[in-house]
Protein backbone atom coordinates (compact mmCIF):
# COMPACT_ATOMS: atom_id res chain seq x y z
CA UNK A 1 0.00 0.00 0.00
CA UNK A 2 1.26 3.69 -1.03
CA UNK A 3 0.55 6.49 1.11
CA UNK A 4 0.38 9.51 -1.16
CA UNK A 5 0.08 12.69 1.54
CA UNK A 6 0.17 15.28 -1.49
CA UNK A 7 -3.46 15.37 -1.06
CA UNK A 8 -3.60 16.67 2.03
CA UNK A 9 -1.18 19.51 1.05
CA UNK A 10 -3.37 19.82 -1.90
CA UNK A 11 -6.32 20.53 -0.34
CA UNK A 12 -4.85 22.90 2.36
CA UNK A 13 -7.00 25.81 1.88
CA UNK A 14 -10.52 23.34 2.34
CA UNK A 15 -9.25 22.06 5.21
CA UNK A 16 -8.38 25.78 6.69
CA UNK A 17 -11.48 26.83 6.09
CA UNK A 18 -13.04 23.43 7.51
CA UNK A 19 -10.72 24.34 10.58
CA UNK A 20 -11.89 27.98 10.76
CA UNK A 21 -15.56 26.95 10.45
CA UNK A 22 -14.85 24.32 13.28
CA UNK A 23 -13.66 27.23 15.62
CA UNK A 24 -16.54 29.30 14.94
CA UNK A 25 -18.91 26.71 15.55
CA UNK A 26 -17.33 25.92 18.96
CA UNK A 27 -17.29 29.98 19.94
CA UNK A 28 -20.93 30.56 18.67
CA UNK A 29 -21.96 27.41 20.35
CA UNK A 30 -20.51 28.15 23.80
CA UNK A 31 -21.42 32.18 23.32
CA UNK A 32 -24.77 30.90 22.91
CA UNK A 33 -25.01 28.49 25.77
CA UNK A 34 -23.42 30.10 28.51
CA UNK A 35 -26.59 32.95 28.61
CA UNK A 36 -28.77 30.36 28.22
CA UNK A 37 -27.64 27.68 30.51
CA UNK A 38 -27.70 30.78 33.43
CA UNK A 39 -31.25 31.09 32.17
CA UNK A 40 -32.15 27.57 32.64
CA UNK A 41 -30.02 27.66 36.25
CA UNK A 42 -32.12 30.66 37.49
CA UNK A 43 -35.03 28.67 36.06
CA UNK A 44 -34.43 25.65 37.93
CA UNK A 45 -34.10 27.31 41.21
CA UNK A 46 -36.58 29.88 41.08
CA UNK A 47 -39.66 29.77 43.46
CA UNK A 48 -41.94 29.67 40.61
CA UNK A 49 -42.55 25.79 39.92
CA UNK A 50 -43.71 26.10 36.27
CA UNK A 51 -40.68 27.74 35.03
CA UNK A 52 -37.71 25.19 37.36
CA UNK A 53 -39.90 22.69 35.93
CA UNK A 54 -39.78 23.69 32.41
CA UNK A 55 -36.22 24.15 32.98
CA UNK A 56 -35.92 20.36 34.31
CA UNK A 57 -37.78 19.37 31.48
CA UNK A 58 -35.64 20.82 28.60
CA UNK A 59 -31.94 19.83 30.68
CA UNK A 60 -32.81 16.08 31.36
CA UNK A 61 -34.36 15.52 27.75
CA UNK A 62 -31.06 17.18 25.96
CA UNK A 63 -28.48 15.87 28.44
CA UNK A 64 -30.01 12.36 27.70
CA UNK A 65 -29.92 11.85 23.88
CA UNK A 66 -26.99 11.63 21.65
CA UNK A 67 -25.84 14.38 20.12
CA UNK A 68 -26.02 13.47 16.97
CA UNK A 69 -29.38 12.73 17.70
CA UNK A 70 -30.13 15.94 18.23
CA UNK A 71 -28.43 17.03 15.20
CA UNK A 72 -30.35 14.44 12.99
CA UNK A 73 -33.62 15.42 15.00
CA UNK A 74 -33.53 19.41 14.48
CA UNK A 75 -32.62 18.69 10.63
CA UNK A 76 -35.58 16.32 10.00
CA UNK A 77 -37.85 18.24 12.79
CA UNK A 78 -36.92 22.04 12.73
CA UNK A 79 -38.22 22.42 9.37
CA UNK A 80 -41.78 20.76 10.33
CA UNK A 81 -42.12 22.87 13.49
CA UNK A 82 -41.31 26.37 12.24
CA UNK A 83 -41.88 28.11 8.62
CA UNK A 84 -38.28 29.22 8.35
CA UNK A 85 -36.11 27.60 6.47
CA UNK A 86 -32.77 27.41 8.04
CA UNK A 87 -29.39 26.49 6.52
CA UNK A 88 -27.18 23.33 7.64
CA UNK A 89 -25.02 25.60 9.69
CA UNK A 90 -27.54 27.34 11.93
CA UNK A 91 -29.45 23.57 12.13
CA UNK A 92 -26.39 22.47 13.54
CA UNK A 93 -25.67 25.44 15.57
CA UNK A 94 -29.24 25.16 17.07
CA UNK A 95 -28.57 21.64 17.66
CA UNK A 96 -25.50 22.01 19.42
CA UNK A 97 -26.62 24.87 21.42
CA UNK A 98 -29.66 22.74 22.65
CA UNK A 99 -27.27 19.57 23.79
CA UNK A 100 -24.78 22.48 25.46
CA UNK A 101 -27.00 24.78 27.28
CA UNK A 102 -28.38 21.78 29.19
CA UNK A 103 -25.15 21.05 29.93
CA UNK A 104 -24.04 24.08 31.04
CA UNK A 105 -27.30 24.63 32.74
CA UNK A 106 -26.33 21.74 35.48
CA UNK A 107 -22.82 22.92 35.65
CA UNK A 108 -24.24 26.52 36.84
CA UNK A 109 -26.71 24.96 39.24
CA UNK A 110 -23.78 22.71 40.68
CA UNK A 111 -22.34 26.00 41.03
CA UNK A 112 -24.53 27.92 42.83
CA UNK A 113 -25.90 24.76 45.18
CA UNK A 114 -21.88 24.16 46.02
CA UNK A 115 -22.30 27.31 48.19
CA UNK A 116 -22.85 26.34 51.58
CA UNK A 117 -26.25 27.97 53.43
CA UNK A 118 -24.09 29.39 56.47
CA UNK A 119 -22.58 31.78 53.34
CA UNK A 120 -26.11 33.24 52.65
CA UNK A 121 -27.02 33.00 56.04
CA UNK A 122 -24.18 35.36 56.78
CA UNK A 123 -25.11 37.48 54.56
CA UNK A 124 -28.94 37.93 55.13
CA UNK A 125 -27.41 38.29 58.76
CA UNK A 126 -25.64 41.50 57.15
CA UNK A 127 -29.26 42.86 56.09
CA UNK A 128 -28.34 41.80 52.20
CA UNK A 129 -31.73 41.12 50.38
CA UNK A 130 -31.61 37.81 48.34
CA UNK A 131 -30.62 39.60 45.18
CA UNK A 132 -27.43 40.80 46.83
CA UNK A 133 -26.64 37.87 48.56
CA UNK A 134 -27.28 36.08 45.12
CA UNK A 135 -24.54 38.52 43.75
CA UNK A 136 -22.25 39.32 45.74
CA UNK A 137 -21.69 36.36 47.59
CA UNK A 138 -22.85 33.39 45.58
CA UNK A 139 -22.50 33.93 41.93
CA UNK A 140 -18.27 34.93 42.71
CA UNK A 141 -18.09 31.64 44.67
CA UNK A 142 -20.41 29.86 42.23
CA UNK A 143 -17.89 31.30 39.28
CA UNK A 144 -14.93 30.08 40.31
CA UNK A 145 -15.86 26.86 40.82
CA UNK A 146 -18.08 26.65 37.54
CA UNK A 147 -15.13 28.29 35.20
CA UNK A 148 -13.30 24.52 35.08
CA UNK A 149 -15.85 22.52 34.31
CA UNK A 150 -16.82 25.32 31.55
CA UNK A 151 -13.40 24.60 30.13
CA UNK A 152 -13.91 21.17 29.89
CA UNK A 153 -17.26 21.79 28.28
CA UNK A 154 -15.30 23.81 25.78
CA UNK A 155 -12.74 20.85 25.37
CA UNK A 156 -15.22 18.30 24.55
CA UNK A 157 -17.40 20.67 22.75
CA UNK A 158 -14.83 21.50 20.11
CA UNK A 159 -14.70 18.07 19.23
CA UNK A 160 -17.87 17.43 19.36
CA UNK A 161 -18.93 19.69 16.78
CA UNK A 162 -17.41 17.09 14.09
CA UNK A 163 -21.21 15.73 14.43
CA UNK A 164 -22.45 17.83 12.76
CA UNK A 165 -20.67 17.17 9.41
CA UNK A 166 -23.85 14.19 8.64
CA UNK A 167 -25.95 17.17 7.87
CA UNK A 168 -23.38 18.80 5.33
CA UNK A 169 -21.93 21.47 7.76
CA UNK A 170 -18.88 22.62 5.90
CA UNK A 171 -16.62 22.05 9.54
CA UNK A 172 -13.37 20.25 9.41
CA UNK A 173 -14.53 17.33 9.16
CA UNK A 174 -17.14 17.61 6.66
CA UNK A 175 -14.57 18.56 4.57
CA UNK A 176 -12.07 15.98 5.23
CA UNK A 177 -14.39 13.23 4.52
CA UNK A 178 -15.42 14.74 1.25
CA UNK A 179 -12.26 14.95 0.24
CA UNK A 180 -11.58 11.19 1.15
CA UNK A 181 -14.54 9.85 -0.79
CA UNK A 182 -13.02 11.45 -3.64
CA UNK A 183 -9.77 11.00 -3.63
CA UNK A 184 -10.22 7.54 -2.28
CA UNK A 185 -7.19 8.85 0.03
CA UNK A 186 -8.76 7.75 3.65
CA UNK A 187 -6.02 6.55 5.69
CA UNK A 188 -3.97 9.76 4.87
CA UNK A 189 -7.32 12.00 5.46
CA UNK A 190 -8.02 10.24 8.67
CA UNK A 191 -4.52 10.94 9.77
CA UNK A 192 -4.32 14.35 9.13
CA UNK A 193 -7.80 14.75 10.15
CA UNK A 194 -6.74 13.64 13.56
CA UNK A 195 -3.43 15.94 13.22
CA UNK A 196 -5.62 18.96 12.84
CA UNK A 197 -8.11 18.18 15.73
CA UNK A 198 -5.14 17.16 17.95
CA UNK A 199 -2.72 20.19 16.82
CA UNK A 200 -6.00 22.91 17.72
CA UNK A 201 -7.56 20.49 20.85
CA UNK A 202 -4.30 20.00 22.82
CA UNK A 203 -3.34 24.01 23.31
CA UNK A 204 -7.19 23.93 24.62
CA UNK A 205 -6.71 21.26 27.14
CA UNK A 206 -3.79 22.71 28.33
CA UNK A 207 -5.21 26.24 28.65
CA UNK A 208 -8.65 24.06 30.51
CA UNK A 209 -5.78 22.63 32.72
CA UNK A 210 -4.53 25.83 33.66
CA UNK A 211 -8.02 27.23 34.15
CA UNK A 212 -8.68 24.39 36.53
CA UNK A 213 -5.42 25.18 38.48
CA UNK A 214 -5.65 28.67 38.63
CA UNK A 215 -9.32 28.75 39.91
CA UNK A 216 -9.04 25.77 42.62
CA UNK A 217 -11.12 27.15 45.55
CA UNK A 218 -9.25 26.82 48.48
CA UNK A 219 -11.31 27.13 51.93
CA UNK B 1 -40.37 32.02 85.37
CA UNK B 2 -40.31 36.15 85.73
CA UNK B 3 -37.50 37.57 85.42
CA UNK B 4 -38.00 40.86 87.19
CA UNK B 5 -36.21 39.75 90.44
CA UNK B 6 -34.22 42.83 91.51
CA UNK B 7 -30.65 41.44 91.37
CA UNK B 8 -31.49 41.91 87.58
CA UNK B 9 -29.98 45.29 87.42
CA UNK B 10 -31.02 46.19 83.62
CA UNK B 11 -34.67 45.71 84.20
CA UNK B 12 -35.15 49.03 85.04
CA UNK B 13 -35.21 50.10 81.27
CA UNK B 14 -36.92 49.28 78.29
CA UNK B 15 -36.64 46.08 77.32
CA UNK B 16 -34.19 45.79 73.49
CA UNK B 17 -35.60 42.39 72.86
CA UNK B 18 -38.19 39.65 74.05
CA UNK B 19 -39.46 36.44 73.04
CA UNK B 20 -42.74 36.01 73.46
CA UNK B 21 -44.18 32.23 73.95
CA UNK B 22 -41.80 31.15 71.12
CA UNK B 23 -42.31 27.58 69.66
CA UNK B 24 -40.42 25.73 66.85
CA UNK B 25 -40.73 22.07 66.03
CA UNK B 26 -38.41 19.98 63.72
CA UNK B 27 -41.12 17.53 62.78
CA UNK B 28 -41.90 15.50 65.84
CA UNK B 29 -39.22 17.08 67.86
CA UNK B 30 -40.31 20.07 69.67
CA UNK B 31 -37.33 22.33 69.75
CA UNK B 32 -38.66 25.44 71.88
CA UNK B 33 -41.72 24.74 73.52
CA UNK B 34 -43.14 27.89 74.57
CA UNK B 35 -40.10 30.33 75.43
CA UNK B 36 -40.59 33.44 76.92
CA UNK B 37 -37.42 35.59 77.90
CA UNK B 38 -36.18 39.15 78.07
CA UNK B 39 -32.96 40.91 77.17
CA UNK B 40 -32.42 44.68 78.05
CA UNK B 41 -30.26 46.73 76.67
CA UNK B 42 -26.49 46.53 78.18
CA UNK B 43 -26.92 43.11 78.81
CA UNK B 44 -24.47 39.92 78.37
CA UNK B 45 -27.27 36.86 78.73
CA UNK B 46 -25.48 33.49 78.04
CA UNK B 47 -27.72 30.82 77.19
CA UNK B 48 -26.12 27.55 78.20
CA UNK B 49 -27.54 24.10 78.76
CA UNK B 50 -27.02 20.41 76.53
CA UNK B 51 -26.47 20.21 73.07
CA UNK B 52 -30.18 19.98 71.17
CA UNK B 53 -31.71 21.98 74.48
CA UNK B 54 -32.96 25.05 71.93
CA UNK B 55 -30.71 27.73 72.65
CA UNK B 56 -28.98 27.83 69.14
CA UNK B 57 -32.50 27.20 67.75
CA UNK B 58 -33.31 30.26 69.79
CA UNK B 59 -30.96 32.65 69.07
CA UNK B 60 -31.14 31.75 65.01
CA UNK B 61 -34.65 33.10 65.48
CA UNK B 62 -34.07 36.19 67.16
CA UNK B 63 -33.12 37.63 63.47
CA UNK B 64 -35.47 35.48 61.58
CA UNK B 65 -32.99 33.45 59.72
CA UNK B 66 -34.73 30.37 60.88
CA UNK B 67 -38.01 31.60 61.92
CA UNK B 68 -40.05 30.36 64.65
CA UNK B 69 -43.14 28.66 63.84
CA UNK B 70 -45.48 30.22 66.96
CA UNK B 71 -45.01 33.07 68.97
CA UNK B 72 -42.79 36.24 68.32
CA UNK B 73 -39.89 37.95 68.88
CA UNK B 74 -40.22 41.74 69.95
CA UNK B 75 -37.08 43.76 69.33
CA UNK B 76 -36.92 47.69 70.56
CA UNK B 77 -40.64 47.59 70.74
CA UNK B 78 -41.56 46.27 67.72
CA UNK B 79 -42.63 43.00 66.89
CA UNK B 80 -39.77 40.87 63.92
CA UNK B 81 -41.59 41.14 60.77
CA UNK B 82 -42.23 38.08 58.62
CA UNK B 83 -42.19 39.97 55.22
CA UNK B 84 -38.52 39.74 53.84
CA UNK B 85 -38.42 43.07 52.80
CA UNK B 86 -38.68 44.18 56.13
CA UNK B 87 -37.40 42.04 58.09
CA UNK B 88 -34.07 42.79 56.69
CA UNK B 89 -34.40 46.10 57.87
CA UNK B 90 -34.45 44.78 61.68
CA UNK B 91 -31.72 42.52 60.63
CA UNK B 92 -28.92 45.08 59.91
CA UNK B 93 -29.54 46.43 63.59
CA UNK B 94 -29.11 42.75 64.72
CA UNK B 95 -25.22 41.68 64.92
CA UNK B 96 -24.80 37.84 64.46
CA UNK B 97 -21.45 35.46 64.77
CA UNK B 98 -21.55 31.93 63.88
CA UNK B 99 -20.20 28.96 65.31
CA UNK B 100 -18.58 28.38 61.85
CA UNK B 101 -17.39 32.18 61.33
CA UNK B 102 -18.60 32.07 57.79
CA UNK B 103 -16.34 34.62 56.55
CA UNK B 104 -16.59 35.23 52.46
CA UNK B 105 -13.74 33.13 50.97
CA UNK B 106 -13.41 35.31 47.85
CA UNK B 107 -13.10 38.42 50.10
CA UNK B 108 -10.17 40.44 52.15
CA UNK B 109 -10.45 40.34 55.66
CA UNK B 110 -10.89 44.00 55.15
CA UNK B 111 -13.62 43.34 52.36
CA UNK B 112 -15.42 41.28 54.38
CA UNK B 113 -15.89 44.03 57.27
CA UNK B 114 -16.82 46.74 54.74
CA UNK B 115 -18.78 44.61 52.61
CA UNK B 116 -22.03 45.54 55.27
CA UNK B 117 -22.01 49.29 54.99
CA UNK B 118 -20.83 48.79 51.30
CA UNK B 119 -24.05 46.69 50.14
CA UNK B 120 -26.92 47.40 52.79
CA UNK B 121 -26.10 51.13 53.89
CA UNK B 122 -24.73 52.65 50.54
CA UNK B 123 -21.63 53.53 52.68
CA UNK B 124 -18.92 55.00 50.16
CA UNK B 125 -16.44 52.36 49.52
CA UNK B 126 -13.29 54.13 50.43
CA UNK B 127 -15.30 55.44 54.22
CA UNK B 128 -16.42 51.86 54.71
CA UNK B 129 -12.65 50.10 54.57
CA UNK B 130 -11.81 52.82 56.73
CA UNK B 131 -14.15 51.89 59.49
CA UNK B 132 -12.94 49.01 58.35
CA UNK B 133 -9.59 49.42 59.41
CA UNK B 134 -10.42 50.50 62.74
CA UNK B 135 -12.97 47.57 63.61
CA UNK B 136 -9.86 45.59 62.81
CA UNK B 137 -7.90 47.55 64.73
CA UNK B 138 -10.18 46.78 67.66
CA UNK B 139 -9.88 43.25 67.33
CA UNK B 140 -6.28 42.83 66.98
CA UNK B 141 -5.94 42.36 63.16
CA UNK B 142 -4.86 45.46 61.42
CA UNK B 143 -1.85 43.56 59.76
CA UNK B 144 -4.31 41.02 58.65
CA UNK B 145 -6.36 43.21 56.72
CA UNK B 146 -5.10 42.20 52.99
CA UNK B 147 -5.17 38.42 53.47
CA UNK B 148 -7.81 36.19 52.43
CA UNK B 149 -9.84 34.01 55.36
CA UNK B 150 -7.89 30.92 54.13
CA UNK B 151 -5.08 32.16 55.14
CA UNK B 152 -5.81 33.29 59.15
CA UNK B 153 -6.26 31.03 61.86
CA UNK B 154 -9.90 30.08 63.50
CA UNK B 155 -9.31 32.45 66.37
CA UNK B 156 -8.48 35.01 63.44
CA UNK B 157 -11.28 34.60 61.00
CA UNK B 158 -13.91 34.42 64.29
CA UNK B 159 -12.52 37.78 65.45
CA UNK B 160 -12.68 39.17 61.69
CA UNK B 161 -16.37 37.98 61.86
CA UNK B 162 -17.09 40.10 64.70
CA UNK B 163 -15.39 43.11 63.16
CA UNK B 164 -17.70 42.45 60.36
CA UNK B 165 -20.76 42.25 62.29
CA UNK B 166 -19.94 45.34 64.52
CA UNK B 167 -19.57 47.27 60.77
CA UNK B 168 -23.25 47.31 61.23
CA UNK B 169 -23.19 49.00 63.98
CA UNK B 170 -25.65 46.66 65.46
CA UNK B 171 -27.68 47.43 68.41
CA UNK B 172 -27.27 43.58 69.71
CA UNK B 173 -24.67 41.38 69.20
CA UNK B 174 -25.29 37.09 68.79
CA UNK B 175 -23.27 34.64 68.84
CA UNK B 176 -23.92 31.17 68.21
CA UNK B 177 -21.11 28.99 69.82
CA UNK B 178 -18.30 31.26 68.96
CA UNK B 179 -15.75 29.31 70.38
CA UNK B 180 -17.39 25.63 69.49
CA UNK B 181 -15.25 25.53 66.15
CA UNK B 182 -12.06 26.73 67.42
CA UNK B 183 -8.52 25.28 68.42
CA UNK B 184 -8.01 25.58 72.04
CA UNK B 185 -5.36 27.63 71.85
CA UNK B 186 -7.40 30.08 69.70
CA UNK B 187 -10.74 30.17 72.09
CA UNK B 188 -8.84 32.55 74.23
CA UNK B 189 -8.28 35.42 72.01
CA UNK B 190 -12.10 35.60 70.76
CA UNK B 191 -13.32 35.23 74.51
CA UNK B 192 -10.53 38.65 75.37
CA UNK B 193 -12.23 40.38 72.22
CA UNK B 194 -15.99 39.46 73.33
CA UNK B 195 -14.99 40.49 76.87
CA UNK B 196 -13.90 43.90 75.65
CA UNK B 197 -17.25 44.47 73.68
CA UNK B 198 -18.97 43.60 76.83
CA UNK B 199 -17.11 46.00 79.05
CA UNK B 200 -18.02 48.56 76.44
CA UNK B 201 -21.54 48.13 77.74
CA UNK B 202 -22.52 46.39 74.53
CA UNK B 203 -26.20 44.12 74.24
CA UNK B 204 -25.03 40.67 73.33
CA UNK B 205 -26.67 37.30 73.68
CA UNK B 206 -23.64 34.68 73.83
CA UNK B 207 -24.85 30.81 73.32
CA UNK B 208 -21.96 29.08 74.57
CA UNK B 209 -20.42 26.27 76.45
CA UNK B 210 -17.71 28.11 77.98
CA UNK B 211 -18.98 28.17 81.51
CA UNK B 212 -16.00 30.05 83.08
CA UNK B 213 -16.57 32.84 80.27
CA UNK B 214 -19.84 33.09 80.87
CA UNK B 215 -19.61 33.03 85.20
CA UNK B 216 -17.16 35.86 84.26
CA UNK B 217 -18.30 38.59 82.26
CA UNK B 218 -22.51 36.91 81.81
CA UNK B 219 -24.82 39.51 83.89
CA UNK B 220 -27.71 36.77 83.16
CA UNK B 221 -27.45 33.22 82.73
CA UNK B 222 -30.01 31.44 80.96
CA UNK B 223 -30.44 27.36 81.51
CA UNK B 224 -32.14 25.38 78.89
CA UNK B 225 -33.21 21.98 78.60
CA UNK B 226 -35.55 20.11 76.35
CA UNK B 227 -36.91 23.80 74.56
CA UNK B 228 -38.02 24.97 77.53
CA UNK B 229 -36.25 27.40 80.12
CA UNK B 230 -35.20 25.32 83.48
CA UNK B 231 -33.73 28.03 85.38
CA UNK B 232 -32.33 31.94 84.69
CA UNK B 233 -30.95 34.44 86.99
CA UNK B 234 -27.41 35.91 87.81
CA UNK B 235 -24.42 33.66 86.83
CA UNK B 236 -23.99 33.43 90.95
CA UNK B 237 -26.90 31.84 91.52
CA UNK B 238 -26.59 29.98 88.18
CA UNK B 239 -23.14 28.72 88.64
CA UNK B 240 -23.18 28.79 92.74
CA UNK B 241 -26.28 28.48 93.91
CA UNK B 242 -28.16 26.79 91.46
CA UNK B 243 -32.14 26.52 92.70
CA UNK B 244 -32.90 23.71 90.19
CA UNK B 245 -31.65 19.94 90.58
CA UNK B 246 -31.05 19.40 86.25
CA UNK B 247 -29.27 23.02 86.55
CA UNK B 248 -26.75 20.96 89.03
CA UNK B 249 -26.42 18.34 87.47
CA UNK B 250 -25.73 19.54 83.94
CA UNK B 251 -23.10 21.96 85.50
CA UNK B 252 -22.10 18.55 87.70
CA UNK B 253 -21.49 16.50 83.95
CA UNK B 254 -19.44 19.82 82.50
CA UNK B 255 -16.93 19.27 85.77
CA UNK B 256 -18.09 22.57 87.39
CA UNK B 257 -18.89 23.05 91.07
Amino acid sequence: MTLDWSIVWLNKGLLAEGALMTIVLTVLTMGLAVPLGIVLAFMRISKWRGLALLSQCFVELFRNIPLILIVYWSFYVIPILVPVQFSAFTTGLIALVLCVSAYNAETFRAGINSVRAGQTNAGLALGMSQFQVMKEIILPQAARRVLPILATTWVSLFKDTSLVSVIAVGELSHVALQIRSQSFRVLEMLTAMAVIYWMMGYPQAKLSDWIRKKFEVKE
Amino acid sequence: MTDTSPIRRAATQRPLLEYKHVRKSFGAFTALDDISLTIYPGEVVCFIGPSGSGKSTLLRGTNGLDPFDGGEVIFDGLVLPRKPSDVRKVRRRMGMVFQNFELFPHKTALQNVAIGPITVLNTDKAEAEQQAMILLAKVGLSDKADNYPVNLSGGQQQRVAIARALAMQPEVLLFDEPTSALDPETIGEVLSVMKALADEGRTMVIVTHEMSFARRVADWVIVFERGKVLEEGPPEQIFEAPTVERTKEFLGHLGWA
